[in-house]
C-alpha cells in the first residue's frame, strides 16, 4: 500500500513535470526531433524583436530567435534554423511586425527583392553564414514622426488663421458666388449638351440599325455567295459564260462585216452632203433664182404681191368665168 | 456601557482579535520554521500528506480546469466572433488559463477540500486533546502536524495548477474544434502566439503561494480550535473563508509584483 502511494504520488509529479516541460517547448514553437542549425543576423537595431520570436522563410515558420548581442555599433542576432531549409544567395533578414499585436518576427528574403531597405554592410571580415539584416521602423517611431508631422500641421493652421482675415472672407465669398453662377452656366450647358448628344445618340442609333441591317444583308450575301462556292452551281455559270462570250465573238465578227457596207454608205453619203454644202453655199451667196429670192428682200415681196395678184385672179376667174372665156358652138 | 459606544468597542475587539490572531499565526509560523529543521519527525508524515493533499485532489482540479476550458473556448469565441481573428480563442485560453483560472480556481477549490479538511481534522484532534497528548509525550505537534502538510501544499499545489492549466488548455483546444468554426492549426498558432515561458513560472509561484497559504490557515484555525465540535465546524468555516479572501489577494498582490 505504501509503494502504491509512493508511486502514484510520484507519477503525478512526473506528469505534471512533463507536462510543463513539454508545454513550455510546444507553445514556444520548438520542432522536436527536427534537425537545426545556427546562422547570424547583423542589424543596426533589432526594434521589438525578443528570444523565441519566430523566424520565417516565403511565409514558413522555419525556427527562432535564440539570442542577442551588441557588437559595436551593430547587432548580432542568432537564430536557430531548420537544417532543411535552403536560402537564396542573396538572403537577407527583415525584422517586422509579425501581427498587430506587437509581437515582430525575422523574415528571410532575397536581398534584390528588397532594394530600397537598407540592409546592413556586412563587414569584408564577417565569418560566412552571416545574413545582413534590416529592422522596419517600429510603432513608437512611426509615432514620433506622427507627432512631428501633427506638430507641422499645427504651425500650418496658425499661419493659416493668421491669413484667414476678414477680407479674404469677403474675397471667398465672391468667389463661391462666382462659383455659383458659373456652376448654373455649366449646368444649362450640360443640359443642352445632354439634349444633342441625345439626339446624335438616336441618329447613331438608326445609324446602327440600318448598319445592322446592311450587316444582316450583307451576311445573307455572302451566305449565298458562300452556298453557290460549295454547291456546282458555279460551274455552270461558268459554262454558260463561256457559251455567251462565243455568240458575242460571232456577233462582232458579224458587226464588223456589217462595217464594211456601211462604211461604202457613209462615203456616198458624204459625197452628197459635198455636194448639197456646196448648193447651199451658192444659195447663200445669192447665185440663181433661189439665192436671189433669199437674199433679195424686195424680189421676194414683188413675188409675194404677184401671188396675191394671182390669187385674186383666180379668185375672179372662179367667180366670173364668162369675163374670160366665151364659149361658142355656133 | 452606552449604547452609543457599543459599535465602538465592538470595532476595538475586532481590531484585537485580529491582531492576537495575527501574533498567533506569527508564533505558528515561528514555530513551523523551528520544526523544519525536524525532518525525521515530519519526514514520514510528508508522503501521506502529500498524497492527500495532492493526488486526492488532482480529480476535482481537473473537473474544474475541464469544463473552464470548455467555456473559456465559448466565451472567447462568442466575443471575437465577426470582430477580431478568432485563431484569438486558443490566445485567450492558454493566456486565461495559466495567468489566472488555473491557479485561482485551483486554489479557491483546495482551500474548500484541503483547507476544511486540514482545520477540520487539526481542530478535532485539539479538542480532543490529542494534540495535548502529543506534546505530553515531547512531540512537537507543529513539527508533527503542521510542518509535513504546509509542506506537501507547497509541493503538490503547483503540480496540480501545472495538471490542470493543461487540461484546461486542451479542453478549450477540443472544444474549439468540436463546437466552433475553428480548426487545430488556427488554435495552436493562437496558444503560441503571445506565449511566454514566464506566463507558466508566473502560474507556478502563484499556485505555490496558495499551497502554502491554504494548508497554513487550515493548520492556524485547527490548532486554534475551542469550543468542542462547534469550534470545529467555526474552524472549518474560518479557514474556507479566510484561504479564499487571502488567494484573491495574494492573486493581485503577484500580479502587481510580477506581471
Amino acid at each position: 500500500m505504501n509503494r502504491g502511494r509512493e508511486l502514484l504520488v510520484g507519477f503525478v509529479i512526473l506528469s505534471a513535470l512533463a507536462v510543463g516541460v513539454v508545454g513550455t517547448y510546444y507553445l514556444q514553437g520548438t520542432n522536436f526531433g527536427q534537425p537545426q542549425v545556427a546562422r547570424d543576423i547583423l542589424v543596426r537595431t533589432v526594434g521589438q524583436l525578443n528570444r523565441g520570436n519566430s523566424v520565417k522563410y516565403l511565409g514558413v515558420n522555419i525556427g527562432r530567435i535564440e539570442a542577442f548581442g551588441v557588437i559595436g555599433t551593430a547587432v548580432r542576432v542568432s537564430m536557430l534554423l531548420d537544417e532543411d531549409v535552403v536560402l537564396p544567395g542573396d538572403a537577407a533578414v527583415i525584422l517586422g511586425p509579425e501581427s498587430m499585436f506587437g509581437d515582430w518576427q525575422a523574415e528571410i528574403v532575397s536581398m534584390a527583392e528588397y532594394p530600397r531597405y537598407e540592409f546592413y554592410q556586412l563587414p569584408v571580415d564577417a565569418p560566412p553564414g552571416v545574413l545582413p539584416g534590416y529592422a522596419l521602423p517600429e510603432m513608437s517611431r512611426l509615432t514620433a514622426s506622427a507627432e512631428q508631422i501633427a506638430d507641422n500641421l499645427a504651425q500650418l493652421s496658425d499661419r493659416l488663421e493668421l491669413a484667414f482675415n476678414e477680407e479674404t472672407a469677403t474675397q471667398l465669398a465672391s468667389a463661391i458666388s462666382n462659383l455659383e453662377a458659373i456652376s448654373l452656366e455649366i449646368r444649362e450647358l450640360v443640359v443642352q449638351q445632354a439634349a444633342v448628344a441625345t439626339s446624335v445618340s438616336a441618329s447613331a442609333d438608326a445609324a446602327l440599325n440600318e448598319v445592322e441591317e446592311a450587316s444582316r444583308v450583307a451576311r445573307r450575301s455572302f451566305e449565298r455567295i458562300e452556298g453557290i462556292l460549295s454547291d456546282s452551281q458555279i460551274d455552270t455559270i461558268v459554262a454558260n459564260m463561256r457559251v455567251a462570250s462565243a455568240g458575242i465573238q460571232a456577233i462582232a465578227t458579224d458587226l464588223s462585216e456589217a462595217t464594211g457596207g456601211i462604211s461604202g454608205t457613209v462615203d456616198r453619203a458624204d459625197s452628197a452632203f459635198a455636194r448639197i454644202d456646196r448648193i447651199a453655199a451658192r444659195i447663200e451667196d445669192g447665185e440663181g433664182a433661189v439665192g436671189r429670192l433669199l437674199s433679195d428682200s424686195t424680189l421676194a415681196i414683188r413675188a409675194e404681191d404677184v401671188l396675191d395678184q394671182l390669187a385674186l385672179l383666180l379668185k375672179d376667174v372662179r367667180e366670173n368665168p364668162r369675163r374670160y372665156v366665151r364659149l361658142s358652138i355656133f | 456601557m452606552l449604547s452609543i459606544l457599543r459599535p465602538v468597542a465592538a470595532l476595538g475587539r475586532f481590531v484585537l482579535a485580529t491582531v492576537a490572531s495575527v501574533g498567533r499565526a506569527g508564533y505558528l509560523a515561528r514555530d513551523a520554521a523551528h520544526a523544519v529543521k525536524k525532518v525525521s519527525l515530519w519526514g514520514p508524515h510528508l508522503l501521506p500528506q502529500m498524497m492527500r493533499v495532492g493526488v486526492e485532489s488532482v480529480p476535482v482540479a481537473l473537473f474544474i480546469a475541464t469544463f473552464t476550458g470548455v467555456v473559456l473556448a465559448l466565451q472567447a469565441s462568442y466575443t471575437f466572433t465577426g470582430a477580431m481573428p478568432l485563431y484569438l480563442v486558443g490566445t485567450l485560453v492558454g493566456k486565461t488559463m495559466l495567468l489566472e483560472l488555473g491557479p485561482v480556481l485551483t486554489g479557491l477549490a483546495l482551500s474548500g477540500r484541503v483547507g476544511a479538511n486540514i482545520a477540520a481534522e487539526i481542530g478535532t484532534m485539539r479538542v480532543t486533546e490529542q494534540i495535548d497528548a502529543l506534546e505530553t509525550l515531547a512531540y512537537d505537534p507543529v513539527a508533527y502536524l503542521v510542518v509535513p502538510r504546509v509542506v506537501a501544499g507547497a509541493i503538490m499545489f503547483p503540480i496540480i495548477v501545472v495538471l490542470a492549466d493543461a487540461l484546461g488548455i486542451a479542453a478549450g483546444w477540443v472544444t474549439a474544434q468540436a463546437l466552433l468554426d475553428m480548426s487545430s492549426f488556427e488554435f495552436v498558432k493562437g496558444l503560441q502566439f503571445l506565449f511566454d515561458p514566464f506566463d507558466l513560472q508566473f502560474s507556478i509561484i502563484k499556485s505555490i503561494s496558495f499551497g502554502l497559504t491554504v494548508t497554513s490557515l487550515g493548520c492556524f484555525f485547527g490548532f486554534h480550535t475551542t469550543g468542542g465540535a462547534a469550534g470545529v465546524g467555526r474552524a472549518t468555516t474560518q479557514t474556507v473563508v479566510v484561504s479564499s479572501m487571502v488567494i484573491l489577494l495574494l492573486d493581485a498582490f503577484w500580479g502587481v509584483i510580477l506581471l
